[in-house]
């Protein structure tokens, strides 16, 4: 298989229904899964037993960025991984758009490529992204001074690819939903190069239930607010 | 007036301290003493109200309860934050031992469901621990 170097990480949280889908649908590309169930109490851990996926289970909730901190650690202790996708477990994201990202890491267009649903589709289309999710996530880019600096068109997309150099690195602090904008800030101080490349995200009944609220952008901005400054 | 001035100040400055500095000793000890001139005061407060009133026109308030209750939002601040510091410094410290868990955890059942065939990691486990 093409992507033997590659580690998929899916952060789960009570996704009985769709975990297993989700991991079937990727192992048409990627064999190297690690789902981190971060204390659910749905039967999530159960349902990604019966897949190929890695298992790891936090033995309470504690978020989806320490979630995904989970994983990079896991992945990252196995020999051989030289890409490291984080992908959601609600099956927003298209795992043609996982590969294609990893296809642009591996030839070096860039150290991290980040997903965004506002990007130009190559075929000259913009999809649809629902009204309210357009301006709360216009807001978050507007807000943030290092997504407007690094031109990053989608700050809070959780389809992200990191070559090894950089997931060595990462050390997600935030482990709520504010690791998004952490992430960024992290990456902009660095001297990695990151892109962005267009993805389409599948805004099912499902992942609309699921997704973020305007609401929970005020959690996340007092979060980034009073982090610790170390 | 000038009371403005002082709780605002201690207020601003309450706020950047506990922010920006990390907890070592030399912080923690002063917090102590800071609660214990406090607790000082309020005896003092309690027992001689004439004298509060006189610091509290001295200092531009009209009584003394006043002044007593202004230090009182500016201390319950203080404590609100020192709190919040604290628990927040134990979660991360409860994230790191989950984390640890869940690692260790993970490579005992995947190596059961047959996914890991590397030997059994014997290093320490690659996480930082924070501060």
């Amino acid at each position: 298989m093409a992507n033997d170097d590659t580690w998929v990480i899916i952060p789960v949280y009570n996704e009985v229904t769709v975990i297993a889908q989700v991991v079937a649908d990727l192992q048409a590309a990627f064999r190297n899964i690690v789902c981190v169930d971060d204390g659910s109490t749905d039967g999530s851990a159960a349902q990604i037993a019966t897949t190929a996926a890695h298992l790891v289970r936090h033995p309470i909730n504690l978020g989806q960025g320490a979630a995904l901190q989970t994983g990079l650690c896991y992945a990252l202790a196995r020999p051989g991984g030289r890409f490291f996708v984080t992908f959601d477990a609600d099956g927003q994201h298209r795992v043609a758009d996982a590969d294609r990202m990893v296809d642009a890491a591996r030839s070096g267009f860039a150290d991290v490529v980040l997903g965004s649903r506002f990007l130009d589709q190559d075929d000259g289309q913009r999809h649809r992204v629902p009204l309210a999710k357009r301006i709360a996530l216009g807001l978050v880019v507007t807000l943030s001074p290092v997504a407007r600096k690094m031109h990053l068109t989608d700050a809070h997309n959780g389809l992200r690819v990191f070559n090894r150099a950089v997931a060595a690195q990462l050390r997600i602090r935030m482990n709520g939903m504010a690791h998004a904008s952490e992430l960024v800030s992290l990456l902009a101080r660095s001297s990695w190069t990151v892109r962005e490349l267009p993805v389409t995200i599948r805004y099912t009944e499902y992942s609309t239930s699921k997704g973020q609220s305007l609401i929970n952008g005020i959690n996340i901005l007092f979060d980034l607010a009073v982090r610790d400054q170390r | 007036m000038i009371v403005q001035v002082i709780l605002v100040l201690a207020a601003l400055g309450a706020l950047v301290y506990f922010v920006r500095l990390a907890h070592n000793v030399h912080i923690r000890a002063s917090k102590r003493i800071a609660f214990f001139a406090f607790i000082v005061a309020n005896i003092y407060a309690v027992l001689r109200p004439n004298d509060t009133t006189w610091v509290a026109q001295q200092i531009g308030v009209g009584r003394g309860t006043d002044l007593v209750l202004y230090l009182l939002v500016v201390a319950f601040v203080f404590g609100m934050l020192n709190t919040y510091l604290r628990q927040r410094e134990i979660s991360n410290h409860l994230t790191d031992l989950a984390r640890t868990v869940a690692l260790r955890d993970a490579e005992l059942t995947n190596r059961d469901r047959g996914l890991l065939t590397e030997s059994l990691n014997t290093e320490p486990l690659n996480i930082e621990p924070r501060q």
